[in-house]
């Protein structure tokens, strides 16, 4: 696809407008509703494939924004999504940076590692700097769903990278 | 070995300092600039919290245009089911209505019954003061699976302020946690922070908290007290915030408090002002 095409923009851009639109809208991925137990945090899924794959249509600047706006949204401190998010984009960019070829199992790997590191600092924050209460239990359901959900969109997120957007350049 | 640390210390830099191309901002950087923003959200400096208050007003009416469409499509389902159930529907209605023409007279007896029980109790009675009571429509009703909220449409400029009780058909569904000039943030019953004193059917007084899950729990009953099934839950207004008597839920066999009203259900909702008015906050 011409890389100055109309379409190749809106494409390129979808990862991105996917993110702010998961932030602001009412639509989550918190599916307690159908099973009281499945919840799954889609936006560092979402920040840490586009880190990984094509960090250049993954802007750290709208990153940080849409993290700013999730904090407005669910009514957390300002700021400490945006800090979760940009230990994400941290691990991503380091993950990438010291390896040539990734395999699904390798992402997935590094994304436990990168999720384990951004939910800690999150939690620790909140947990000393707010009244907010949360359960252990439910951080470790939403880690596990998050974790299980992975290669799932990992291999959606490939198709729509391969047939819409294209490899990455050279 | 040393080459090994040199790679991990350029990935290390790289990743923290790298620009250029699209990437304007190192993650540094932002990690300092949400640092900075962080701190003086939680430490309330003087400026933040009309920034904050102004920012939240105008992200929330954003959030409720977004989320138009996903609301539309369920409520354009719902509508077209129900025309062409219109038959069924005036057919059910008319029995209704015989229904409740034969319950008219019982109605009637029952809270002149009640008015002059409360005046026993000396309570208030909940709707004495209609102008005290401000009507608002849900604007965001994200769920979380850490914080059970709703957004309402009404603010501090209509008189809301922390702490006053919220409902729904005079069923009490939480209390207003963060108050914006045109938005307020309700935390639900059901929510993990969630706690009020309550009292039971038959004169038990308990703290019903927030699990997280739909059902809230009773906490602190008395000792060998066992809960059985369907028992009615008010509250007690011992907090001198929520109007004692106001009804909240029904128990159930695993001794959770099954709420008369849905939390993932609301679309209007009602702030009693009377708690402000009569100076208790």
């Amino acid at each position: 696809m011409a890389k100055h095409s109309l379409f190749y923009k809106i494409y390129n851009a979808g990862p991105i407008l996917l993110l702010y639109y998961l932030c602001i809208s009412e639509v989550d991925t918190n599916l307690e509703k159908v099973f009281e137990i499945f919840t799954l945090n889609f936006q560092i899924i979402l920040i840490y494939f586009w880190v990984l794959k094509r960090p250049e249509i993954m802007a750290n600047g709208h990153i940080f924004l849409a993290g700013l706006i999730n904090d407005v949204v669910m009514g957390y401190p300002l700021g400490i999504s945006s800090l979760s998010y940009l230990i994400i984009i941290f691990v991503g960019t380091y993950v990438r940076n010291k390896s040539v070829n990734t395999t699904i199992a390798s992402d997935w790997f590094t994304f436990l590692m990168a999720m384990i590191f951004s939910n800690l600092l999150f939690f620790s924050l909140l947990n000393n700097f707010s009244d907010l209460e949360f359960s252990y239990s439910k951080i470790g359901y939403n880690m596990f769903f998050t974790l299980f959900m992975f290669p799932i969109f990992w291999l959606l997120f490939n198709i729509y990278q391969m047939s819409l957007i294209g490899s990455r350049d050279a | 070995m040393s080459v090994s640390r040199d790679d991990f210390s350029i990935a290390f830099r790289s990743a923290l300092l790298q620009r250029g191309g699209a990437q304007k901002f190192s993650v540094l950087s932002l990690i300092f600039l949400a640092l900075i923003i962080f701190f003086l959200d939680v430490y309330g400096a003087k400026f933040t919290k009309p920034v904050r208050g102004f920012l939240n007003d105008v992200v929330y009416r954003i959030t409720f245009l977004a989320s138009a469409p996903t609301r539309f499509f369920p409520q354009a389902s719902k509508d077209l089911t129900s025309y062409f159930n219109v038959k069924t529907e005036n057919e059910r209605l008319k029995a209704e209505i015989e229904k409740y023409k034969s319950l008219e007279l019982n109605v009637e007896f029952l809270s002149d019954e009640n008015k002059n029980l409360q005046k026993i109790l000396e309570t208030e009675y909940f709707n004495k003061n209609l102008s005290n009571i401000v009507l608002a429509k849900v604007l965001v009703d994200k769920n979380s699976p850490f914080l059970k909220s709703i957004i309402i449409n009404k603010g501090t400029r209509t008189g809301i302020l922390k702490g006053m009780p919220v409902t729904h058909n005079n069923y009490l569904v939480g209390r207003i946690v963060e108050t914006n000039y045109l938005s307020s943030r309700v935390l639900l019953l059901n929510d993990l922070n969630s706690r009020i004193p309550v009292t039971l059917d038959q004169g038990a007084q308990a703290i019903l908290s927030g699990s997280g899950k739909n059902n809230p729990i009773l906490e602190y009953l008395p000792e060998d007290y066992k809960i059985i099934d369907e028992i009615n839950v008010f509250a007690s207004g011992k907090d001198g915030i929520f109007s004692p008597g106001t009804p909240i839920g029904m128990t159930n066999l695993d001794g959770e408090v099954e709420l008369f009203v849905d939390p993932n259900q609301l679309s209007f909702v009602t702030v009693n002002l009377s708690v402000q008015n009569a100076g208790k906050l």
